[in-house]
């Protein structure tokens, strides 16, 4: 039997239905999550001491000896309506994110395979907790819900396995108390292809591939790796970057060789990099020279593992005073503020990235993750369709173009 | 006559136009329009379910293995339930597994064999997850 706190019961069943053994007699208790304190352990154990007994003393049910599982039978067409009525039965089912979709039409589902060469019933991976066969149909399904392009569908697949890689220890990541929200970096010419933004607001929100990515990896992390919140995915507090975040290396801004390329790939090469950071921070320099910059990078303590945000202003700077990036890396290794790394110790070179990214102004960021979990970056080669050229040329002008005001 | 006729007859023309557009109306803004949608949950490959294992008729005089997760409450944890076992069945034996690894099953780890040594060597187990 397993005792767990009370808030992770409904947590603990679906673990073990995924296991086959939905009978798994779980007691939840009201010790406090990581708890040290000894008095709350001995009282929440004297509370539930004769269930413990109970539960491994007690007769097994018929349901417990032989279980079943009433699966809701799965058939391909969903539902017909309204866009509204669509929207409310997928709101209900528990597919959406808690904004409207984008009605997954057999024809728009078909105009978005078009995003690769691989057949609709290729299971690119299956995806964890609940193991769900994330074949190229279900990809273009939530990709489609989430207002996606064809010309993203590369980067989408791209995506999934990368997160899927045992090396992003995504099976912690995806369900943690600590709400880790995929990262997606993304290097090379289809940056420039499908128009994520690598500069002023990166970030925020505004630009289609960046926001429409991010929001298809969640969804399919949802509908097809199964974890739901408060029931598989236990974040405490939540996180907003589970909604989008996705960005692009200012490659054309930025002095020094691109991520991809440190990775060992070609500059043409299509590439994105997965990370699991839980919080972003910003500063600013109190220098403006090279020296001052690596300061206050350092200063923000990055930690195993991080993504630190150079703005292309900054990195050119770094540039011209004869500052690499190995350089600057190595300042914040040395930097007496960056040594209490929590898992580590040191800061170590594979714990962290810097990526150029950005527009005019004067901010760094951090993007911290956690690192100590046997995980690491992973990055993976976007392959493109044979009709990537045509492809591009139908959704070109999928641009804002803002009006003078 | 005439009159009433032209009159029906402009009745007609307004009701028709006025019909027409509100049915160009509900097409416009897509109200009325039916989507036949695709489900996005993924199917899986079916898992053979099995039932628990049997119950004890006492824990009187039996091994117990208490497994604790790596999380840092789930030791303590079973020290209490441990000592509380012990208070109760003075003859019961206890065996823990401290597992160090972050996030893992046992079974899927380098520690595969040994646990399941450990288990099998159990009449019952107890885990705590710590969290």
């Amino acid at each position: 039997m397993l005792l767990a706190n009370r808030g992770f019961v409904n947590d603990a069943h679906s673990a073990a239905s995924g296991k086959g053994m939905p009978g798994v007699r779980v007691l939840g208790t009201s010790i406090a999550c990581e708890s040290t304190v000894a008095e709350d352990i001995k009282s929440g154990i004297d509370k539930v001491f004769e269930e413990i007994i109970a539960g491994l003393t007690r007769p097994l049910t018929e349901e417990e000896k032989s279980p079943r599982v009433d699966f809701e039978t799965q058939t391909r067409i969903a539902f017909k309506g309204t866009y509204e009525e669509v929207n409310q039965f997928f709101y209900r089912k528990g597919w959406g994110d808690g904004l409207p979709i984008v009605p997954p039409s057999e024809a728009a589902i078909e105009e978005m395979m078009k995003g690769t060469d691989l057949p609709a019933d290729h299971v690119v991976v299956k995806i964890i907790p609940r193991m769900g066969k994330a074949t190229i149909e279900k990809i273009a399904i939530n990709a489609v819900m989430a207002g996606a392009l064809p010309t993203h569908m590369p980067v989408l697949i791209a995506a999934v396995e990368a997160v899927s890689d045992p090396k992003t220890r995504f099976d912690t990541f995806e369900v943690s108390t600590g709400s880790w929200a995929p990262l997606l970096v993304i290097n090379g010419p289809i940056r420039k292809d499908i128009h994520i933004n690598c500069s002023s607001g990166a970030l925020s929100p505004g630009d289609l591939a960046n926001a429409a990515i991010g929001r298809a990896l969640g969804l399919i992390i949802k509908n097809i790796g199964g974890a739901r919140k408060g029931i598989e995915d236990m974040g405490t507090l939540g996180n907003p970057a589970k909604y989008a975040l996705v960005v692009g290396e200012n490659e054309e801004e930025s002095p020094w060789e691109p991520l991809h390329v440190e990775c060992g790939y070609e500059k043409d090469s299509n590439t994105l990099t997965v990370l699991f950071p839980n919080r972003y921070t910003q500063t600013i320099p109190a220098q403006t020279n090279a020296e001052g910059i690596a300061t206050a990078l350092a200063g923000m303590r990055p930690g195993a593992l991080s993504c630190m945000l150079v703005i292309p202003d900054h990195a050119k700077i770094f540039s011209r005073e004869g500052w690499s990036k190995k350089k600057v890396k190595e300042f914040i290794m040395q930097s007496s503020e960056s040594r209490d790394s929590r898992r580590f110790g040191q800061l170590q070179n594979e714990d962290f990235i810097i990526v150029v990214s950005g527009g005019p102004g004067v901010w760094m960021g951090l993007l911290q993750s956690a690192g100590g979990f046997g995980n690491y970056f992973v990055t993976k080669k976007i392959k493109l369709p044979s009709n990537w050229e045509a492809l591009t040329a139908k959704y070109s002008t999928m641009v804002p173009t803002y009006v003078r005001y | 006559m005439l009159r009433f006729i032209s009159i029906l007859a402009i009745a007609v023309f307004i009701s028709m136009v006025t019909f027409s557009c509100s049915q160009k109306t509900s097409v416009k803004d897509g109200s009325e329009y039916q989507y036949e949608v695709l489900s996005p949950w993924a199917e899986v490959d079916a898992i053979p379910l099995r039932g628990i294992s049997p119950r004890l008729d006492s824990l009187s005089g039996k091994k117990i293995g208490l497994f604790a997760n790596f999380k840092r409450a789930a030791r303590p944890i079973q020290a209490e339930v441990e000592r509380r076992l012990k208070e109760r069945f003075p003859d019961i034996e206890t065996s823990l597994f401290d597992s160090r690894l972050p996030n893992v099953t046992e079974t899927e780890t380098v520690n595969k064999e040994k646990f399941t040594a450990w288990a099998k060597e159990m009449d019952a187990v107890i885990a705590a997850v710590g969290d």
